[in-house]
């Protein structure tokens, strides 16, 4: 226990370190890089160091804790951030359920049906060619045409829908592979207590597979939430992270610091939702030989 | 009513196409309960896929099986026997005594009793403390042991083991031929036991039955007089080597058509 409290306040640590030095050299880079951008090789390549392009972090930072706009009744950027954030987690959350259980189904179906495999792979493969924001209006458009059994379609769902669209991808194929890395013999050792196919995959084959699933998932977490942020910013679905993304980007000749609250917010999104992966996967390998845990 | 009955049974994999193997012509074998048999015979000789045809796990190309009186695939479906691997096999994400537990699960048997006979097991191969630990905490032999627990659990008739020992060291190897015996004659199993190991076969069986590669087939079934009672001292004992001595003559006699062959391939001689 001592051992295992031990590396996770070392990896704590590293995290800030890390975080301190991409702080440092953008710091540095104010300093030293070229105010209006620079060429190399005769191309455009220098960032511009001026404060209209990189404010300081300490402006950054100061202005959550400013009201959002002028005007007397304005909220703390924080709490707009915070709010917007919890918005956009909530959606991306119904979008990594549904696009899980998607995964994980569709993995089962291929694990049962080889000709599925076969079938189904390279369809999968091409869906994540299609464009995201070609797709978000399509989504839209279907789904505010969709009335069934009392059931109308909530705007918002179609942001979860693509959230779920990014999200079970990776999921499908890391369970997949996992469901087939159950090793040969454990497979006979079932076949020869009779055991049925379903006993199989709960038994054997899921148990088994649970350490191709962990970081499967874990991408599929951060594939939703981007989901969501862009399909909030290509519908103009008010109330979430992508929306606060794209207005505070509009005004940013005039208040620079005021986007960055706003992708430091999704930033922070993603990491919540990969945090709730990580604590599953705590959970489910702590019984597990260390070697196998991710 | 024998154990094990095989009759006429041939297993050709790939049939009519240019990889086809002849796996195993003409097998004829019976087990009596309470019988010791070992499989023996160089790499490719058929062995294995013998002992898979007993457990259903493959289909006879030709022939029948039959064991317990019944079909091979209704006495897999009963859970009339139990089977041992060379690795362990023990699913990582289970404590010791749920290992032992999963065939009994699969049976539905209900937890209190499932729970005491994971105990009964554990006794029974001498690791009654073990339960609550998860496998990668044990030795490779204890492994094994568990894996044996749990092909016994049910209290199948018939244990089918594929060189289960092969990959221990020779000490361990020794100390669980020995526990093996004991267990099988404390539960009254029947074992057809595949190895690769002379001495490993004799010691532990009441007949050696000895086959050859290309095409796969039974040559010569050794019988062993070592009588019931079997101890270290067994392994001093004259009837013992000259068990050894019958099984490699029978051994190398299956050569005897691959002109010079000293060694036989595949078989170890300790």
């Amino acid at each position: 226990m001592n051992k295992q409290l031990r590396r996770a306040a070392y990896r704590t640590g590293m995290f800030l370190v890390s975080i301190a030095l991409v702080a440092v050299l953008w710091e540095l880079y104010k300093v030293v890089g070229p105010e209006k951008g620079g060429k190399l090789f005769g191309v455009a390549i220098l960032p511009r160091s001026n404060d209209t392009a990189m404010p300081h972090l300490w402006e950054m930072l100061s202005r959550y804790a400013e009201p959002e706009m002028r005007g007397p009744h304005s909220r703390q950027i924080w709490l707009v951030v915070l709010q917007g954030a919890w918005f956009s987690f909530r959606l991306a959350l119904v979008g990594f359920v549904i696009g899980s259980s998607i995964g994980v189904a569709l993995a089962a179906l291929m694990t049962r049906f080889k000709t599925m495999e076969r079938g189904l792979l390279p369809y999968l493969v091409v869906s994540q060619t299609v464009p995201l924001i070609a797709l978000a209006p399509l989504v839209v458009s279907w789904g505010g045409k969709l009335h069934i059994f009392g059931f109308t379609w909530p705007r918002w769902l179609s942001a979860s829908v693509l959230g779920a669209f990014l999200a079970f991808f990776p999921i499908a194929v890391g369970t997949l592979r996992g469901l087939k890395s159950a090793p040969a013999a454990s497979l006979e050792l079932m076949d020869s207590y009779a055991a049925s196919w379903k006993q199989t995959l709960f038994k054997l084959r899921f148990p088994a597979a649970i350490p191709y699933m962990v970081p499967a998932f874990k991408l599929g977490a951060s594939g939703s939430v981007i989901g969501v942020v862009v399909a909030e910013i290509s519908t103009g679905l008010k109330g979430g992270i992508g929306r606060l993304i794209i207005e505070y980007a509009r005004q940013a000749t005039g208040d620079p610091a005021k986007v960055f609250t706003a992708v430091f917010g999704a930033a922070g999104l993603g990491l919540a939702m990969a945090g709730l992966v990580t604590l599953a996967d705590v959970l489910l390998m702590r019984n597990r030989p260390k070697e196998t845990t991710t | 009513m024998s154990a094990v009955h095989v009759a006429g049974v041939s297993k050709i994999f790939n049939q009519g196409t240019p990889k086809q193997v002849d796996a195993l012509v003409d097998v004829n074998l019976t087990v009596e309960p309470g019988e010791f048999v070992s499989l023996i015979g160089p790499s490719g000789c058929g062995k294995s896929t013998l002992l898979r045809l007993i457990a259903n796990l493959l289909e006879p190309t030709t022939g029948a099986v039959t064991v317990n009186g019944k079909t091979a695939a209704q006495s897999r479906l009963d859970q009339d026997y139990g089977m041992a691997f060379q690795q362990a096999g023990l699913f990582d994400w289970r404590s010791v005594a749920k290992n032992i537990e999963l065939p009994l699960e699969l049976k539905g048997w209900d937890k209190e009793k499932r729970a005491a006979r994971a105990q009964e097991m554990l006794e029974l191969v001498k690791l009654p403390e073990f339960a609550d630990l998860m496998p990668w905490q044990l030795s490779g032999g204890m492994q094994q042991r568990i894996a044996i627990a749990r092909a016994l659990a049910a209290h199948p008739p018939l244990l089918l083991m594929d060189e289960p020992f092969g990959a221990l060291d020779e000490m361990t190897r020794e100390y669980m031929q020995g526990e093996l015996l004991r267990i099988c004659a404390e539960t009254k199993t029947t074992v057809v036991f595949v190895t690769h190991s002379i001495p490993e076969a004799v010691y532990l069986s009441n007949r050696v039955v000895v086959m050859s590669p290309r095409p796969g087939r039974i040559t010569e079934v050794v019988n062993v007089s070592l009588g019931a009672n079997r101890s270290e001292d067994t392994r001093a004992a004259d009837n013992f080597f000259s068990g050894i001595t019958a099984v490699r003559e029978a051994l190398r006699g299956t050569h005897a058509d691959h002109a010079n062959a000293g060694a036989v391939r595949g078989v170890e001689d300790r």
